[in-house]
């Protein structure tokens, strides 16, 4: 599923490489952020990010701004990438990564690097800091990536769609995958410190895969049941008024004027009768 | 003075009547006639408080399900009137009549059954979530052994529900009692039978019955209960249990299984293991709607809604708020999972932690959500058709018409019943004339001729006065008699022959609505089988595997030298091991089912267990140790309020004061 974003990504690279140049002046120290706990996270990154305004300025400054299509993959990539972080985690991306990105880097180049094959059998070390690199991005600009894509949605709302975000988030998956894959060839989930955040980090991508699975399943099924269920309703009511017309009410109408005939005929009889009784009886039965 | 004679008469009729009887006047007892009343509203309204739902049906499966009489297949026809006729509520031989009456009587009672079962559609369909309310119109057939039975025509009831309401409407078959208190489903009166009732799961003491009509408890106990043996036998040779109960009503008329339960009146309010029984009333429709109903274009007049239906719905709403409905739907649920995943679908009994199999219960439940939907839409056309189509707008004017017969025979019976007033008054007046002529002039005592002639004159006059007010009063009497007779004839003869006149009518109706309800599930069942398919494959194209899979293999109760029931569930070695369901019958011929974990082939760990006797049933629900229960339990017993009880070894040893675990509560499971 990164296949789209990957050859984006490249196509983008000379696009890119202009804008992180001039970058590059402005360039900020990228600092950690990381804790357990979500809101304390954000709320963190939040003030970091206000703190250091240029650096998620520059970091930015390099994904596609002629498409808000594209653009908006890119913002949702970053962040899905930063998913499920933890300190701990963090902590072991820094022990078994190689050295850090020069400051100020670009973001495609670095996701570009992760997909790369050849670089992640090579030297699996660098895969593990580019994937920190873009990991800190997601996380300290938090702030800056979500208004982004809200800015964007409230252009376009159909980038909302289900199914187009199940793509984005399995492309994350995969980069997110590649991280965990490397820490495991390095050996980090023996890592008595780092195992256990390795383990859960494993654990929620195949709980996020899960998740993923499940909406493309669910947007699948989705457009089955319209279809089915709009084509079961139309044809039902057309059968319905084909049978009502079967219905013919005069039958019901032919029904009671019967009946109500056959009521006059007994009431006339009856006051015959009734007639005849009375001068039996008035005549002393003669 | 002759008008307030008149009113006085018309108030004094019925005490008028009384005195006839009481003077053993028996032929003009006979001309007291009843005018056909009904309640003017159910004994539900005002006892149901209006409870908003304060559950969620399970996922993938209904809230409920409405089951009526739809249609009689032709071949069962003959069974079905003869059936009808042996079977009268309200006593007596229903014999009167020619038999075309009768059988019109019954088809009636299926055409409005058809119609009114709407009724408490739209209003559940009202109050519960979208989507989770289903019609099941049912066939009556003839089965394999030329029984007379029902069958459902849609595929509603293949799918788990919380709960399923049986509704019918009833008329007294001998059409010549349509006037007296005998029950009536005719113009402005409606009969309403009732039942609901959940899986026997959920409700082990009673077999499932939760709520109704009196006459219907001991038949609709008994098929309950010969159902949850045919479930075991089922379950016995690792099969799903996917047994569609025949109608509450068929099972009434045919009379073929009986069993008693405990049952309590409708004032009492609901209660833990009993049936609560609903009276067998007369309802009047609202008159409000009824003036509304001929000028009403579709269905949106119901005068059954703020009379019946309203009220009955809110009791539904109270009976599913009571009901465990992760037992109600287990085993049909399981069934219906098969149907995607049979590796799957005996875990789902009680469940497991595993994130395999979580992940796949998530899917088999969208898929049966997606069907339910699916089959929900057939119901709302079946309404739509019957209701607000030209079948409905045909019997608001048959209710309407026979409304119109209906009073018309109760002017008459009015009328009758002055005219049986005076004829009593008449009688009594020429006996108190007679009297009164009889009573001796004694002109003996005269003191001189000329008195004694006076006397004798008078006492002619006197006598000749009395003759003539004697004979107008005998011959008024009669005149008044001859009259109740004649009206009393009118009123039948207008009810026979309106019930001839409307058969062409019915016909029509019945065809219309097999016609309707075939093409409904043709159309349905031809697109279903299609989209089960296409879900089917969705399905197993999405799946990740079962690290843990569902089997058959051996299960005992006691030892584990006796494992001759079966498992459906985790198995180890060839016994239960883990969690599923078993089933095993004992050699004095009881026999338990039980759903939870295992171990060795026994109930080890939290269970919950049903236990036939010939006594009934009975249920137990937390921790077992081979096989016996070990600690607090919650005990569940036909009449008895459930009770938490503590067991040693499976002996009730007394009170228990802490929580008993459940399988089917994660926290409480292990």
């Amino acid at each position: 599923m990164l296949r789209p974003l990957i050859a984006l990504a490249v196509m983008a690279a000379p696009y890119v490489m202009t804008l992180t140049a001039s970058a590059q002046t402005t360039q900020a120290p990228a600092p950690q952020v990381y804790t357990d706990n979500t809101d304390v996270m954000i709320s963190r990154a939040m003030r970091v990010a206000q703190d250091n305004p240029d650096y998620c300025i520059n970091a930015m400054s390099d994904f596609p701004t002629d498409d808000p299509e594209r653009r908006y993959q890119f913002f949702r990539l970053s962040e899905e990438m930063g998913r499920d972080m933890t300190d701990d985690l963090r902590a072991a991306l820094d022990e078994y990564g190689d050295e850090e990105v020069p400051p100020g880097s670009s973001v495609l180049d670095v996701i570009e690097n992760i997909a790369n094959p050849v670089l992640r059998q090579a030297a699996p070390r660098i895969t593990v800091s580019n994937m920190a690199y873009v990991i800190d991005f997601a996380t300290i600009c938090e702030p800056f990536i979500s208004g982004q894509t809200d800015s964007l949605v409230a252009f376009d709302a159909s980038l909302t769609d289900a199914e187009f975000n199940a793509v984005i988030i399995e492309d994350a998956l995969f980069l997110r995958q590649i991280l965990s894959d490397t820490l495991f060839r390095l050996g980090a989930n023996e890592d008595l410190q780092y195992s256990a955040a390795v383990a859960q980090y494993a654990q929620s991508l195949v709980t996020t895969r899960d998740e993923v699975e499940f909406t493309t399943f669910e947007s699948e099924l989705g457009n089955l049941e319209a279809l089915y269920m709009d084509d079961l309703d139309g044809r039902l009511k057309r059968s319905n008024d084909m049978i009502n017309e079967e219905m013919d009410r005069e039958t019901l109408g032919d029904a009671v004027a019967l009946s109500d005939s056959l009521m006059k005929a007994e009431k006339k009889k009856a006051k015959e009768r009734q007639l005849y009784s009375l001068i039996r009886i008035l005549g002393g039965g003669r | 003075m002759a008008v307030s004679i008149s009113n006085l008469l018309k108030a004094s009729y019925k005490k008028t009547c009384l005195m006839a009887l009481f003077l053993g006047s028996s032929a003009l007892a006979t001309g007291c006639a009843s005018t056909a009343k009904g309640a003017k509203q159910s004994a539900m309204v005002g006892m149901a408080k209006a409870e908003t739902l304060q559950t969620q049906a399970p996922d993938g499966s209904a809230m409920t399900v409405i089951r009526y009489p739809a249609v009689v297949e032709t071949s069962a026809k003959q069974a079905y009137y003869a059936a009808f006729e042996n079977s009268a509520i309200g006593g007596g031989a229903a014999k009167s009549g020619d038999a075309a009456e009768r059988e019109s009587v019954a088809d009636s009672v299926i055409v409005k059954s058809n119609y009114f079962a709407l009724s408490l559609y739209k209003e559940l369909a009202a109050r519960l979530p979208e989507h989770t309310v289903l019609l099941s119109p049912h066939a009556l057939k003839l089965d394999e052994n030329g029984e007379l039975t029902s069958e459902p025509i849609t595929q509603a009831e293949s799918l788990p529900s919380v709960i399923s309401v049986d509704f019918a409407t009833y008329s007294y078959p001998d059409a010549g009692k349509m006037m007296g208190d005998k029950p009536l489903t005719f113009g402005d009166l409606v009969t309403p039978l009732i039942s609901v009732r959940a899986d026997h799961r959920a409700q082990a003491s009673t077999h499932g019955l939760l709520f109704a009509s009196t006459p219907l408890i001991p038949y609709a106990a008994g098929k309950s209960q010969q159902d949850a043996v045919d479930s075991l036998s089922v379950m016995q040779k690792g099969q799903f249990d996917r047994s569609v109960p025949e109608l509450d009503f068929v099972s009434f008329l045919t009379k073929s299984d009986r069993s008693n339960v405990p049952s309590k009146t409708l004032r009492g309010g609901l209660a833990d293991n009993v049936v609560t029984a609903y009276p067998i009333e007369k309802i009047k429709l609202d008159g409000v709607a009824l003036s509304q109903l001929d000028t009403a274009n579709d269905g949106s007049v119901d005068p059954l809604e703020r009379v019946f239906s309203d009220a009955m719905a809110d009791n539904i709403i109270n009976i599913v708020n009571n009901t465990d409905t992760q037992k109600a739907v287990m085993a049909n649920k399981a069934a219906a999972i098969a149907d995607y995943d049979p590796s799957l679908a005996a875990l789902t009994y009680v469940g497991a932690d595993s994130a395999d199999y979580n992940a796949r219960l998530r899917y088999a439940e969208r898929l049966l959500d997606a069907e339910r939907k699916y089959l929900s839409v057939q119901s709302l056309r079946v309404f739509d058709g019957i209701h607000n189509g030209e079948m409905g707008a045909q019997m608001r004017d048959m209710i309407m018409a026979e409304y119109e017969v209906l009073e018309e025979r109760r002017k008459l019976a009015r009328k009758q019943n002055q005219a049986t007033a005076f004829a009593i008054l008449g009688a009594v007046a020429a006996g108190a004339s007679i009297a009164n002529g009889g009573s001796s002039n004694n002109c003996g005592d005269a003191r001189t001729q000329s008195e004694y002639n006076n006397c004798i004159r008078r006492a002619q006059r006197t006598n000749i006065g009395n003759s003539v007010l004697t004979n107008l009063a005998v011959q008024g009497a009669m005149v008044a008699a001859q009259e109740a007779i004649a009206l009393n004839q009118r009123s039948k003869a207008i009810g026979s022959n309106y019930l001839s006149s409307i058969v062409p009518a019915l016909e029509q109706q019945t065809s219309v609505t097999v016609d309707l309800l075939d093409s409904s599930e043709t159309i349905t069942a031809i697109r279903y089988e299609d989209l089960k398919t296409k879900l089917q494959g969705l399905y197993s194209n999405q799946q990740r595997s079962l690290d843990v899979v569902a089997t058959r293999c051996a299960f005992g109760l006691e030892n584990t030298a006796t494992l001759s029931g079966t498992w459906m569930g985790v198995c180890e070695g060839g016994h239960a091991n883990g969690v599923g369901s078993g089933v095993f019958k004992k050699a004095d011929g009881s026999a338990v089912e039980y759903y939870g974990y295992a171990s060795q082939g026994l109930p080890n760990g939290s269970g919950f267990m049903i236990v036939h006797e010939a006594s009934g049933s009975h249920a137990l629900e937390g921790n077992f140790v081979n096989g016996l229960a070990e600690g607090p339990v919650q005990v569940s017993k036909a009449g008895q309020a459930d009770r938490l009880r503590t067991y040693r070894a499976g002996q009730d040893v007394g009170a228990a004061s802490s929580s008993p675990l459940s399988p089917f509560n994660p926290i409480l499971a292990k």
